[in-house]
């Protein structure tokens, strides 16, 4: 069997160890975080000097071959899921943190460098990378960009588009742009807000420049426990209306809660239908006079139980189970999808008790782990992949889950992004002109749609297969609630 | 994840351990962040993650290649990956059976396996290896500088002086190599057991404890030794010693296994079992014995600590140590990437020079970042491997602790 | 008011026409930008709050609503826009406010207009009626085209309805003023703000350096007895002329340029008045001898750009101009948006 021409060409232009093509090499690039699917590229490189990476792109556009980027590979919707005629493009050995300019309050640096990484290099100097991702010890800030990550104080601190100040990227016919820069703003259009986000379809990233912020003084946490979903989604509201921006604001429900209490001692009550960590950070005095307020807001939002942290470390271990509820799920169950809708917080009741009665209706059970502040959704569907036909199901019942959340006037994803997996949905958020108005964004950059083909934004012909399946079974999903 | 893994598999223990290991991993990534391989390289197949599915695949039936093989070598088996894990992976139970497999299905070349033969005849063989060894220091001003670096000098130990025998007592590990690299190691711990009334029986018969093999992929030979021992220390045991302690930390998971490991022994399974829960690693049993309230203070010495992986991910004693150290009067320093491992990891440093090279200097120059007048270590393999190019002294802590003894020089 | 349908109905047939339109609201910005050609389309009178939910924290209105109104409202509510979009006259309007981009001195502490947008409904230069983002603060569906059309002067779409984040009004605001020079204004503001202190508004002009403090009683007070200095009466009043640029310092009509430079680049070797906000990021220059070139150089080499905002000559580039691969790809952009180039056509580039 003959090698693919490009692959001649590229081991021509990359040292030994830089291209991967053996299938056995190749396998565990299959898939990002979402390992339910998978493909084989036709090569895997792992360029070390941006020229490299720039040869790699012109290469490969010469060959009209395209290019899937990657960075730590920890994405949960296929972003990263290699093209199988395509080259995966690894930049995880770009990982040095360039220059930390305390004055200015910047970072520069390679995109494979871990999100947590930042933080831990700006530490010495009082600062710290705000976004954080429960993910951040291992994902890599290119990923981030590409997503528009958020996190658990993406509530206070915005999404990764909010902190970021400048980018340099090669497009796929290697040119070098350069977006952005040390001051505030830029002339011309806002491009980093379109880059921002753009999962890996309109340039690769060799450079990031983040902004820093203080190290808040103190922080604390009030763990709080309510009877009911209900009362905790109104405790959230009642808490957002008396004025405070607390830096995070999670809701556990009661199967998140047991999960995670198998996988440490988190603390957190075990018999609360629904939990609430609500951090507040800043000086000491502010910080104070906030917890006072919040801890008479959940009280009156008729909370069963309320601890506040004493010291940093309790404060941490609150965080903790949260952080790991993900990964936690692995001791629970074999497999587990993990959904990221968004909805206005004031609908989050109705949104919790319909995905209650799907997740019977499927037989598959559900954890909901939920951005109360901001509206951000994860529904975590346990499954067994092994079980034949499970997969499908499941995949079935996230995409209604999806639908739900653009019903009622949300998004179908708030901060992991479309990758492949929500394509579908894509076609309900979004009407034929929307899409083909990305699509013409899109050719600006790529005109030869080499970059990260069939990721995040779906071609009409898909949706107008979809449209006319929904026509055909006669009704739109969800026809019970109003259209928002 | 989906697991496929064959029928014939799934039919031996190993197997049904190696599937459900795999159903635990969810594919996250987070080890990645914290394995030294993946810092180096940056290759998924050099991570945790990687290898955990490149032994997926052999598990499912496929033919494994070089490609596996050397990622699997290039496996530190640190476990720092462990440590990470939020979804409780077994990586070196699966990395245990994968490479066990991996023999088997697709056995090295013969100069590979015959090196790997001499390792093991060798440096588990106490009075061999010391015989070695005398030889190459004996030989060492002859010897090219890449070889001499390898051949510490000549350690002597002071002759052991303790009091009389208390009622207290303990075995101390004697393992392969350490008595003939650094017999002031067990001198000193000895010395300091005695000083809290505790005698050490010093003679037991033991030998290597078995790691080595097991981690050359000779699980047959790791359990012969692991009998050797457990047959060695059967009296002493029914005679009431309280603990098997150890001071290479490299030893103290191996032997806190011996009951997983000889569980299908009809013959010992119980003996393993009952070694097993006496295996203390020495800082265990010191921390107990609050020494600080019987030890001189310590000058105001810098310390570097070097936490050894085989102590902070294999038995999980973060802190210990340390507190240890700045409780008796110690100064400890900074030191950055702590859990980071130093490239020893038995014999890795043989078998992987270049990465073992690459990680000893990242690791030296996070321990002398600070400024530390001593690196002090928990394990003889670390020990070796960072003084044979460290420009501090290299201690295993007990010396610290020992040196404070009152009537002791400094 | 609704004119949603006449507007697209214009659009629409401005396009088929290759007919450049010029994009209006209440008028206050037509200084901003080169020079407009093409037909008024007047977008005024789509005016009105559509939806407006405090405890969601979000807030839609048509573009033609006047800030006016938007800010009232909020104020009810104790709630504000956190970017404190500057009103260049009582008819400044939500979508002049967005199509600019523009922000006040709040703007390096609480984020930037475009940081506040969460979706747009517009009508792009072929007459279609899209709508980017929506009205929540997490969405990654699709590319961020909302964010992108916040200041971009109206050459890619007619802003028709905008969702924006808001946030609580603060509890108390206190503004201090100090004898210092531009130079430790910078170095100082920099100091406090690593140091935590609640910063809202930092500005220096005619050796007085003035500080807006924000947050509860308490915090607000500790901060005060940190920085010292002397408390500034009417502190609301200062800020909003300097947003305004209702301050004697830009009642010239000499060329005001704005120089956008990282916070703690050094004072620039150019002669003139100079007025420093956002702490040291934001520095306006009038009475100048240099020329626009080497406004624009020294811009440039201290790591920023430079905009010729007010007077001066409206023929010649206006804002910095881009190199030639950006360029390009922003008339791909435009391109893509409005492909017979009737939108604002040369409101930002000549190109554009």
């Amino acid at each position: 069997m003959s090698l693919h021409p490009v692959l001649a060409a590229l081991q021509h232009h990359l040292p030994a160890g830089c291209v991967l093509t053996d299938a056995e090499d190749l396998r565990p690039y299959e898939c990002d975080g979402l390992s339910a699917y998978r493909r084989l590229p036709l090569a895997v490189v792992l360029p070390e000097t941006i020229e490299q990476v720039r040869a790699i792109l012109v290469t490969c556009t010469e060959h009209r071959v395209p290019v899937v980027a990657r960075g730590a590979g920890t994405g949960l919707s296929g972003g990263a899921l290699p093209v199988e005629n395509g080259i995966l493009l690894s930049m995880a050995r770009f990982n040095r943190i360039l220059e930390i300019d305390v004055p200015n309050r910047i970072a520069r640096v390679q995109p494979g460098v871990t999100n947590l990484a930042i933080s831990m290099a700006a530490e010495p100097y009082g600062l710290y990378y705000a976004p954080d991702p429960s993910s951040q010890i291992a994902c890599s800030i290119g990923g981030n960009v590409a997503e528009n990550a958020g996190g658990v104080h993406c509530l206070k601190y915005g999404l990764t588009t909010h902190n970021i100040q400048a980018i340099e990227l090669l497009t796929m016919d290697g040119e070098r742009l350069s977006l952005g820069g040390p001051a505030l703003d830029a002339p011309g259009y806002d491009l980093l807000a379109v880059l921002t986000g753009s999962e890996g379809l309109l340039g690769v990233l060799t450079e990031v420049t983040v902004r820093l912020l203080p190290r808040p003084h103190t922080a604390q946490v009030v763990l709080a426990a309510f009877a009911s979903v209900e009362a905790a989604g109104a405790a959230v509201t009642a808490t957002i209306a008396s004025g405070i921006v607390p830096a995070g604001l999670e809701l556990l429900d009661n199967p998140a809660i047991r999960a995670v209490a198998r996988f440490m001692d988190t603390g957190y009550p075990e018999d609360a239908s629904a939990i609430l960590l609500c951090e507040l950070d800043g000086e000491t005095e502010d910080v104070s006079g906030q917890l006072e307020q919040v801890c008479n807001v959940l009280r009156a939002a008729g909370s069963t139980s309320l601890q506040v942290s004493r010291s940093e470390a309790e404060r941490l271990r609150f965080w903790a189970g949260r952080k790991a509820a993900f990964p936690a799920m692995g001791r629970l169950s074999p497999d587990y999808y993990c959904m990221d809708g968004t909805i206005p917080r004031r609908h989050l009741s109705r949104v919790l008790n319909e995905i209650g009665r799907l997740s019977g209706e499927y037989g598959l059970r559900i954890c909901n782990v939920f951005h109360a502040g901001d509206g951000n959704l994860h529904p975590l569907i346990l499954y067994d992949a092994n079980q034949p036909g499970e997969l499908e199901r499941t995949e079935e019942l996230g995409g209604r889950i999806l639908e739900l959340c653009v019903a009622v006037g949300g998004t179908i994803t708030g901060e992991h992004g479309v990758g492949m997996e929500k394509l579908d949905q894509m076609c309900v958020q979004f009407n034929p002109a929307e899409l083909e108005q990305f699509h013409a964004v899109k050719r600006a950059f790529d005109p030869h749609q080499l970059l990260n083909p069939g990721k995040a934004v779906p071609t009409l012909q898909r949706c107008a297969e979809l449209g006319a399946m929904h026509v055909h079974h006669g009704q739109l999903p969800h026809p019970e609630l109003e259209r928002f | 994840m989906q697991t496929t893994l064959t029928q014939s598999i799934l039919q031996t223990s190993a197997g049904r351990e190696a599937d459900s290991i795999l159903r635990n991993c969810v594919h996250c990534g987070f080890c990645n962040a914290t394995c030294p391989t993946y810092q180096l390289t940056g290759d998924e197949l050099d991570g945790p993650r990687g290898r955990i599915y490149l032994i997926k695949q052999v598990l499912e039936g496929r033919t494994p290649g070089a490609g596996t093989r050397l990622h699997l070598d290039r496996c530190l088996t640190c476990r720092a990956c462990e440590t990470t894990c939020p979804s409780g992976v077994d990586y070196h139970r699966l990395l245990d059976t994968g490479r066990d497999l991996l023999e088997q299905q697709a056995p090295r070349p013969l100069p590979e396996r015959a090196f790997r033969l001499l390792l093991r005849r060798t440096l588990a063989q106490r009075s061999r290896f010391a015989r070695l060894l005398r030889l190459g220091q004996w030989l060492r001003p002859l010897l090219p500088a890449a070889l001499r670096a390898r051949v510490p000098l000549r350690q002597r130990a002071s002759p052991c002086v303790t009091g009389q025998l208390h009622a207290r007592r303990v075995l101390l590990l004697n393992g392969c190599v350490q008595p003939a690299l650094a017999p002031q190691i067990n001198r000193a711990a000895e010395q300091l057991l005695d000083a809290l009334g505790i005698s050490v029986v010093a003679e037991h018969g033991d030998g290597c404890c078995g790691a080595l093999s097991q981690h050359l992929a000779a699980p047959a030979e790791a359990r012969a030794f692991a009998r050797r021992n457990i047959d060695a220390w059967w009296p002493h045991i029914e005679q009431g010693i309280e603990a098997i302690v150890i001071t290479a930390s490299g030893c103290a998971p191996m032997v806190k296994d011996y009951g997983r490991l000889l569980a299908d022994d009809p013959a010992c399974a119980d003996r393993a079992a009952r070694v097993a829960d006496l295996a203390r690693d020495i800082s265990e049993v010191i921390e107990r014995e609050q020494p600080w309230t019987r030890l001189t203070t310590a000058p105001a010495i810098r310390v570097a600590f070097q936490s050894p992986c085989t102590l902070q991910h294999g038995q999980r004693l973060n802190g210990v140590v340390e507190n240890l150290l700045v409780q008796c009067g110690y100064r400890l320093t900074r030191v950055a990437e702590p859990h980071l491992c130093c490239g020893s990891a038995g014999t890795y440093s043989i078998l992987q020079g270049r990465l073992a090279q690459a990680l000893r200097d990242r690791k030296l120059a996070a321990l002398q970042a600070d400024s530390p007048e001593l690196i002090a270590t928990a394990n003889i393999g670390c020990h070796a491997h960072l003084a044979s190019h460290s420009s501090v002294p290299v201690r295993h802590w007990v010396e610290l602790l020992s040196a404070l003894l009152p009537g002791q020089a400094p | 008011m609704d004119q949603q349908a006449l507007l697209i109905e214009q659009v629409q047939a401005a396009a088929r026409a290759r007919q450049a339109v010029q994009i209006q609201g209440g008028g206050t910005r037509s200084f901003y930008g080169r020079n407009a050609t093409g037909t008024p389309l007047e977008t005024g009178g789509h005016r009105g709050i559509t939806s407006y939910t405090p405890s969601e924290l979000v807030i839609s209105a048509r573009a033609g609503t006047p800030l006016a109104e938007l800010q009232t409202v909020l104020a009810e509510q104790r709630q504000m826009l956190a970017f404190e979009p500057p009103r260049f006259g009582a008819a400044t309007t939500l979508g002049g406010a967005i199509a600019t981009g523009l922000s006040g001195p709040r703007r390096p502490w609480s984020g930037a207009a475009r940081d506040f947008v969460l979706g747009v409904n517009c009508i792009n230069g072929k007459g279609e009626y899209l709508r980017f983002g929506g009205q929540v603060m997490k969405n990654v569906a699709g590319y961020d085209l909302a964010r992108m059309l916040t200041g971009s002067l109206g050459t890619l779409a007619v802003l028709l309805e905008v969702h924006l984040k808001v946030l609580p009004a603060p509890q108390r605001e206190v503004t201090q003023y100090l004898e210092c020079n531009a130079a430790d204004s910078i170095r100082q503001c920099g100091a406090w703000t690593v140091q935590g202190l609640p910063i809202t508004a930092a500005c220096h002009l005619d050796g007085q350096f003035l500080l807006r403090l924000s947050g509860t009683d308490r915090g607000v007070a500790a901060a005060v007895q940190r920085i010292g200095g002397e408390t500034l009466d009417a502190s609301n009043r200062f800020w909003q002329q300097l947003r305004d640029q209702r301050l004697s310092f830009f009642s010239t009509r000499q060329p005001l340029w704005r120089l956008s430079l990282p916070p703690a680049a050094p004072l620039l070797p150019l002669e003139g008045s100079w007025l420093l906000d956002w702490g040291g990021a934001l520095r306006w220059l009038t009475g100048t001898p240099a020329s626009a070139g080497e406004v624009r150089q020294a811009a440039h080499l201290a790591g920023g750009h430079a905009t010729l905002f007010r007077h001066g000559d409206r023929a010649g580039e206006i804002f910095q101009p881009l190199p030639p691969p950006l360029l390009a790809l922003h008339r791909r952009l435009k391109q893509a948006f409005d492909p017979s180039g009737i939108l604002n056509p040369g409101r930002m580039y000549a190109d554009l």
